[in-house]
């Protein structure tokens, strides 16, 4: 027996290490992160208008606020305490990190779940989390910046121009693929067609807020229209049901 | 560099504000946090191995494994962020796109933002004081993902917080459609601006579309995951040729 409870111990230990210094390090980032544009806004001679800050933070709240909530419940099941706080700081949580702690676990034969599956999760996502940091600083910091400074100033006014529309019909692509959900994607142009081309243009003084307007009306409809039958999922390889019972290291 | 010729808020020389030093050191921290945990994280899930049946050996092929299967969406990620570095600088791309947050989510809460401010992102409205906004309001807006996780994990963890208890139709049809409504109104608000915005938009947006089909059609994964980085070079390749031969009147 002595070895189950050594053995229990350093996992305990484990979850205690990874809750501390995981919160303490997303602490640290999310400080890092802010310091820069709070920098701007304070410090740098711009004199910008605070009351601005929080109007648009409003507006990105009433668009984006619910994501805040249900990407960390969602994740949860499938990431564990640990991986947690190494996600939500590294991001692109579902096209890098799942995928590559999903390999590590078939590469070694774990299951999610498991303390196997947890330790091959946290290891892979340390691993990706390298690459990508490497990739990041010689290819956008330090390429990037200098193939900035050497194309030419029209080409350059012409990717800051439209570069907006050029992403935007991607993700919109993307995101009505990904939700695989046609009453829902029906829904949503409709009503963003209708608050874009009629309701703005009418009421000149709700644009700060259109995009918000849509979001919440689409919800709020998508809802009352729900099909009663339609298991609709918003993300893809999202197993939500089974990974709510993978939570066997409680206590 | 004098500061004080350079941070004029009303002039719309971004870059000479989004690359200042202070804000690469806070980038530059944000890199070392992560590499921080990550040492942390390694080191618990080795003292913690043998507890949970897995040899020296399975750590580090998860540890590789993880880093293998991060380098194609790495490398996704860095082409979409070079893209970005106009609009933002290197040091906010690097933070925002490259780590804690994704390329839609960002590009959509600073569009919201400059919006708020009756300005365009990257137009001629898009002063260093709007960018400066826009930065604060998108970094704050991340930061919530943060502290949602900050908060809710312990939660989770304790068992606090049941996710059955949730009503399922509530954690599915509302992400989704709150999603849909986001990037519909984003989109569609990108129409009326210029012909060379719906152009770009456009060609984005069937990139896109052929870039999913073919990666559906051949069952190839790293189709999926370049698809963002190719349609935008490819919207930014047709525009600046419709800019070129002066098809629309300017925007």
């Amino acid at each position: 027996m002595t070895t189950v409870t050594s053995s229990a111990a350093s996992l305990q230990a484990f979850d205690a290490t990874t809750a501390r210094w995981g919160r303490l390090t997303m602490i640290a980032g999310l400080l890092f992160a802010l310091a820069g544009p709070a920098y701007l806004v304070l410090f740098s001679g711009l004199e910008v208008d605070q009351a601005k800050i929080w109007t648009a933070l409003l507006a990105i709240a009433g668009t984006f606020g619910v994501l805040w909530f249900v990407e960390p419940l969602t994740y949860y099941p499938i990431l564990g305490q640990a991986s947690m706080y190494q996600a939500f700081m590294i991001g692109n949580i579902s096209n890098k990190l799942l995928p590559s702690a999903l390999i590590a676990q078939s590469a070694i034969g774990a299951k999610p779940g498991t303390r196997r599956g947890e330790l091959a999760a946290v290891m892979a996502i340390g691993g990706a989390a390298m690459v990508h940091l490497v990739s990041l600083l010689i290819l956008v910091g330090f390429l990037g910046t200098w193939l900035v400074s050497v194309v030419p100033p029209e080409v350059i006014a012409v990717v800051r121009t439209y570069i907006l529309p050029s992403v935007l019909g991607a993700v919109l692509v993307q995101a009505v693929v990904s939700t695989r959900n046609l009453r829902v994607t029906i829904i949503a142009g409709v009503v963003a067609a209708a608050v874009v081309f009629l309701l703005v243009p009418a009421v000149p003084t709700l644009a700060f807020f259109g995009t918000a307007i849509a979001v919440i009306t689409t919800a709020v409809l998508a809802w009352f229209l729900r099909g009663k039958s339609s298991p609709a999922d918003p993300v893809e390889s999202k197993p939500e049901d089974p990974a709510d019972e993978l939570t066997v290291d409680q206590a | 560099m004098n500061l004080r010729t350079v941070v004029d808020g009303a002039s719309t020389d971004i870059l000479s504000v989004a690359n200042l030093p202070v804000l690469w050191i806070c980038a530059l921290g944000v890199f070392a946090v992560i590499v921080v945990q990550t040492v942390i994280y390694v080191r618990a899930a080795r003292l913690a191995a043998p507890a949970a049946g897995m040899s020296p050996g399975e750590l580090r092929t998860s540890f590789r494994a993880g880093a293998v299967s991060a380098v194609g969406p790495s490398l996704a990620v860095a082409l979409v962020a070079v893209a970005l570095l106009t609009v933002f600088g290197t040091p906010a791309v690097l933070v925002r796109i490259g780590l804690i947050g994704s390329v839609s989510f960002e590009t959509g809460a600073a569009s919201i933002a400059a919006g708020t401010m009756g300005a365009d992102l990257g137009g001629p409205t898009y002063t260093q004081s709007v960018f400066a906004v826009a930065f604060m309001a998108m970094s704050l807006g991340g930061a919530m993902w943060m502290l949602a996780t900050l908060i809710l994990t312990p939660l989770l963890k304790r068992g606090d917080v049941n996710l059955r208890k949730v009503n399922p139709a509530v954690m599915t049809v509302v992400p989704g459609a709150a999603l849909l409504g986001a990037f519909f109104a984003l989109g569609l608000g990108e129409l009326p601006k210029s012909g060379n915005h719906v152009v770009a938009f456009l060609a984005s947006a069937a990139a896109m579309a052929l870039c999913l089909g073919i990666a559906k059609a051949l069952k190839r994964q790293w189709i999926r995951e370049w698809s963002l980085g190719v349609a935008i070079l490819t919207a930014l390749v047709v525009t600046y040729f419709t800019v070129g031969a002066g098809v629309f009147p300017a925007a």
